[in-house]
């Protein structure tokens, strides 16, 4: 194994086939069960039970499929969730951002109290919040609407303690200080400084919300109550309605349900794992 | 071997406070004249808050009303299914502490956060090394790190309780063909946690790696450029570079792993399945945590919101002692070579 | 530069979706009255209840009612039923709530329109008694639902094991076996004697709860306070229970879990506790199984498994209109169109000797005669009272056995652990 100079940065080694055998084979694990999913989805219910268990396809997904349609608004419900997640993301990235770039660089009273605070919130389940947070969509009249699911995810305590504690690091002070010296105000500074900075972390964090927001199922169910507001995760569940399941039908929905993030990463994985390698302009 | 200071300040999270950028430079006053002074110093001292101002304006309504809400609620005696709501002080408090089942839930949890954490971390630590280096197929290794996270939770719960059946799921014929013999995954303790422990991992090492991944990416090449000139191995390297370079995420990954860990409800409850064991975490509660316990007196047995909500604020005792526990502890990692 | 055009990105993305966000608000539709003389009743259910072609005829009927329906998953329907009760806004106008949730709901009345005051007074005598029974209150002023479908009882076996076994496979023998549990017991251990390796039943839960739901007094007295311990109906149900476990006869399975749908196809037990439902279930879950089930009645006579009421939250703006509908949809013609369409068991009894019940066959059940064999059970049972915590109760009890099935407890230590946990339950 040989030192291998690459572009300006140096990553020692070159990997070597244990470490793309061990790689292919998180690889494997990570993706089987979606793998599963897919198989039992293109079967019959009793294919779950069987021993072995199959391992190829079968002919049933279509069938399948078109059953999902018709028991669900399922286009409406992939809509909604589009709509949350993404406006979920945007927001808690830029929001996270600014306010993690304030903890992390600017200095003000009260800071360390206010971040305690934030960090504090994370610590309470939150499974019992559904119930003031359903008085207030009543209050608001916001029940059974997007904005009840969009709103209370605008802002989160991950998102601004993750930014925080990777702008304390990766921002140098000094570009800061020599933005001051040219005299640029703050927001000039944030702009211009703090984002491109932010990008590798802010691709993470807005990934990682993404999927999340997508994900949710707890509080969507409670507050949504018309088919046609369904997200994508309230949907699915209703295909276990009645006494018995059937879990090909289920499954064919969630892969379903998980095309549009496969497709999501198709198109712009090389963007988003770009920017986490772009790293902090290093020497 | 000599190393170039890393920029920006190095440190972790709650101890060490940067140099505030807010010095004047002394030109500034000179240059511009008075009312642009002015205008300076009144940037420097109102946009912190307006930065953080519309994060807490929701995180308040949002975040802080529920808490205080359940807090409030905490200390009646309060059914979703009466309208009566007698105030009770303390007493939610003291059923609780008396209540085995809770101590029961917590042993479960810390025995399913140490299984489900320490490996995983450990791997995710080792997975972003690798991913790290130039490697062919790289965005494709990478993006599918993320593949636990893109499955919705209906199918990891139909899929992991298949995997883990007693008698047709694939683990136990895979241990038959083996020649170890079934195991009855729900019923024990140990192999209930392990089972459990292994979904959490299987869930969010990935995740892990890719946060670990953004940070290594900070570090300085060169460091690795000298190292291997001097001849270190890749682990020596992991160990006494990379490792304390990237300590403060590690720190953070480890605080936030045992915020959320501490409260792991989805991968038991659907654990068991259905029925009255997916709320009670089994017929012996073998796999019970605290947030499973909460939800059982929460929704059901009777709806008791107040007795959860007071669960709820026990936890968040808990998890600020173990969140401070493991900060101490991981703090120790060396920041300098 | 990249930092404008970042922003850029950012702030089209938030303004696009806050947009859209909002223009998806208020398209969806909030008011179920305006001025036109219009009313649109909203139904929530669990399941396909077989109303969708009723709902075309009622609107037909009646031009000014638009119905819409909601269909949620079983648990998280009654789950949000509770909270959207308990926060006053956000239930259907008429709700379905099934058996296992219903004394729930009994317990606070004022939460419901009491049906007694809409016109429901007039009709108790088109249910069966017990059926009525359930929807009251516990001082019986309040109705608060009507009745749709019951799931009646009787024993699913596999004759091919019967037969390994030397047992009768004749449905009329089989049935002869076990008049009383006691009887299925005794069959079981000579079951087990002849075969090796199978199991008598799936699971001992079923057969508790059919034992204790035969009796007309269960776990708990009409003053609300669990009897458990002192009703010997139900120390005599779990004792034979606990026999049959420790015999070996129950295959130890969850119901409903991936493994349980497994095992019907895999014959690895021989008998289940059968609802009307659960014949559908089996069919469509192992269906190279046809021809070797067959249904045989259940031992004690009485039984029902699930059926449900449809109710109407105190919440809802149009009471008189939804009961009016909800007094349609559970009259004897249209349950029996429901029957005739999904197979779910009418709770009108008035229809039991209608040929079209009493004629019903499955073949896969080697042509059993299940309409005659589930509305006999139905028939059977006498009304008994059910009190707040009905289902936890029951379940608690049923975890007692199912730690005696894992291994996990002697059945004194379990009896033991349920009565303490009873007391917590109270």
């Amino acid at each position: 194994m040989s030192a291998v100079r690459l572009g300006h940065r140096v990553r020692g080694y070159r990997p070597g086939r244990l470490a793309y055998l061990t790689l292919l084979a998180v690889l494997f694990f990570s993706g089987f069960p979606l793998y599963f999913s897919l198989i039992v989805a293109s079967q019959d219910n009793s294919a779950l039970g069987r021993i072995p268990p199959p391992l190829l396809p079968g002919s049933n997904l279509l069938a399948n499929i078109r059953r999902v349609f018709d028991t669900v608004p399922f286009e409406a419900a992939l809509l909604n969730s589009a709509i949350v997640a993404s406006t979920i993301t945007l927001s808690v990235v830029l929001f996270a951002t600014l306010a993690g770039f304030a903890f992390a660089k600017l200095a003000f009273r009260g800071r360390t109290v206010l971040l305690l605070l934030v960090v504090a919130t994370m610590m309470v389940p939150t499974q019992l919040g559904v119930v003031p947070l359903y008085l207030m969509m009543t209050e608001l009249g916001w029940t059974d609407t997007l904005p009840a699911v969009i709103v209370p995810g605008l802002v989160n305590a991950f998102g601004v303690f993750f930014m925080t504690q990777y702008l304390r690091e990766a921002l140098p002070t000094e570009l800061l200080d020599a933005g001051r010296i040219d005299g640029a105000a703050t927001h000039r500074l944030f702009w211009h400084v703090v984002l491109p900075a932010a990008r590798p972390a802010a691709a993470v964090l807005g990934m990682l919300t993404f999927l999340t927001a997508w994900n949710d199922y707890f509080w969507p169910l409670i507050v949504l109550s018309s088919p046609e507001n369904y997200t994508v995760q309230v949907a699915l569940s209703n295909l276990r309605s009645g006494y018995i399941t059937d879990y090909s039908l289920v499954l064919t929905g969630t892969v379903l349900a998980t095309v549009p993030l496969l497709v999501v990463f198709v198109v712009l994985g090389k963007q988003i794992i770009g920017g986490i390698m772009q790293g902090a302009v290093k020497g | 071997m000599t190393t170039a200071p890393p920029t920006g300040p190095v440190g972790s999270i709650l101890e060490h406070s940067p140099r505030p950028v807010d010095q004047p430079p002394g030109e500034l006053r000179d240059r511009r004249g008075p009312g642009r002074w002015r205008l300076w110093r009144l940037d420097r001292a109102v946009s912190p808050y307006l930065y953080v101002t519309p994060f807490f304006l929701l995180f308040a309504a949002f975040g802080l009303f529920p808490l205080g809400y359940t807090a409030w609620v905490s200390m009646h005696d309060w059914s979703l299914l009466s309208d009566q709501h007698p105030f009770v002080g303390l007493a939610n408090y003291r059923e609780l502490v008396a209540d085995p089942y809770f101590w029961n839930a917590l042993k479960n949890t810390i025995s399913i956060l140490l299984l489900g954490t320490v490996p995983q971390l450990l791997l995710a630590l080792l997975l972003a090394n690798l991913l790290s280096r130039r490697l062919r197929g790289q965005s494709f290794f990478r993006m599918g790190m993320l593949l636990p996270n893109v499955a919705s939770v209906v199918a990891v719960a139909v899929i992991f309780s298949q995997l883990f059946g007693r008698d047709f799921g694939l683990i136990n014929w895979l241990l038959e063909q083996f020649g170890v013999g079934r195991i009855n995954w729900q019923a024990g303790t140990a192999s209930s946690h392990i089972a459990i422990a292994v979904m959490i991992t299987w869930k969010w090492t990935g995740y892990n790696a890719l946060i670990y991944l953004a940070a290594m990416q900070a570090v300085p090449g060169d460091l690795y450029e000298s190292a291997t000139l001097d001849g270190a191995s890749p682990l020596r390297q992991l160990r006494s570079i990379t490792i304390p370079m990237i300590r403060p995420t590690i720190i953070f990954t480890v605080i936030v792993s045992t915020i959320y860990g501490l409260q792991v409800f989805a991968e038991p409850q659907l654990f068991a399945g259905s029925g009255q064991d997916s709320v009670t975490g089994g017929a012996s509660r073998q796999f019970q945590t605290l947030t499973l316990y909460l939800y059982e007196h929460g929704f059901h047995r009777g709806f008791q919101f107040g007795y959860a909500a007071a669960t709820a604020w026990v936890m968040f005792g808990i998890i600020v002692l173990a969140a401070a526990a493991n900060y101490l502890l991981v703090r120790r990692i060396r920041s300098t070579t | 530069m990249r930092a404008t055009r970042t922003r850029r990105t950012l702030a089209i993305g938030l303004a696009a979706g806050v947009l859209v966000a909002g223009a998806a608000a208020c398209s969806s539709d909030g008011g179920s009255g305006d001025d036109t003389g219009q009313t649109t009743l909203t139904i929530g259910l669990f399941g396909d209840f077989g109303f969708g072609p009723l709902y075309e005829e009622y609107m037909a009927m009646h031009p000014e009612i638009t119905i819409e329906e909601r269909i949620a998953e079983f648990a998280d329907h009654h789950t949000n039923l509770t909270q959207r009760l308990a926060t006053g806004s956000g239930a259907a106008d008429i709700e379905a709530v099934e058996v296992g949730f219903i004394s729930q709901f009994t317990a606070v009345p004022d939460r419901f329109h009491n049906l007694l005051e809409l016109g429901a007074d007039q009709l108790e005598d088109r249910w069966l008694d017990w059926k009525w029974q359930q929807a009251l209150s516990q001082d019986e002023s309040a109705l608060i639902g009507l009745g749709t479908d019951v799931g009646g009882m009787g024993v699913c076996y596999r004759t091919d094991l019967f037969e390994a076994a030397g047992l009768p496979i004749d449905r009329a023998e089989v049935s002869a076996l076990w008049p009383d549990w006691d009887d299925y017991v005794d069959v079981g251990r000579d079951y087990l004697a002849a075969t090796d390796g199978s199991f008598f039943f799936e699971s001992s839960g079923q057969m508790f709860r059919a034992m204790v739901e035969q009796a007309p007094v269960g776990v708990y007295d009409t003053e609300n306070n669990i009897i458990a311990e002192s009703n010997p109906a139900v120390t005599d149900a779990w004792d034979t229970t606990v026999e049959a476990i420790e015999a070996g006869m129950s295959n130890r399975l969850d119901a409903f879990t991936p493994e349980w749908t497994a095992a019907f196809g895999q014959g690895t037990f021989a008998t289940i506790i059968c609802p009307a439902w659960m014949t559908a279930y089996i069919e469509t879950n192992a269906p190279e199984a046809s021809g070797l089930w067959d249904v045989a009645a259940v031992p004690g006579g009485a039984g029902n498994m699930g059926g449900s009421h449809l109710v109407l939250p105190a919440q809802g703006d149009h009471p008189e209109e939804a009961y009016a509908l909800i007094e349609w949809l559970t009259a004897p013609e249209q349950q029996l169109k429901v029957f005739q369409e999904t197979g779910n068991f009418p709770s009108t009894p008035e229809l039991y000797d209608d040929p079209e019940m009493t004629g019903l066959r499955k073949e896969y059940f080697n042509n059993a005669p299940i309409g005659e064999i589930f509305t006999e059970s139905a028939l059977e049972i006498e009304p008994q009272y059910q009190g707040p915590l009905q289902g936890d109760v029951l379940a608690t009890i049923g975890q007692g056995l199912g730690r005696i099935e894992d291994g996990a407890q002697t059945p004194e230590e379990a009896w033991e652990q349920v009565l303490a946990d009873l007391e917590s339950l109270a």
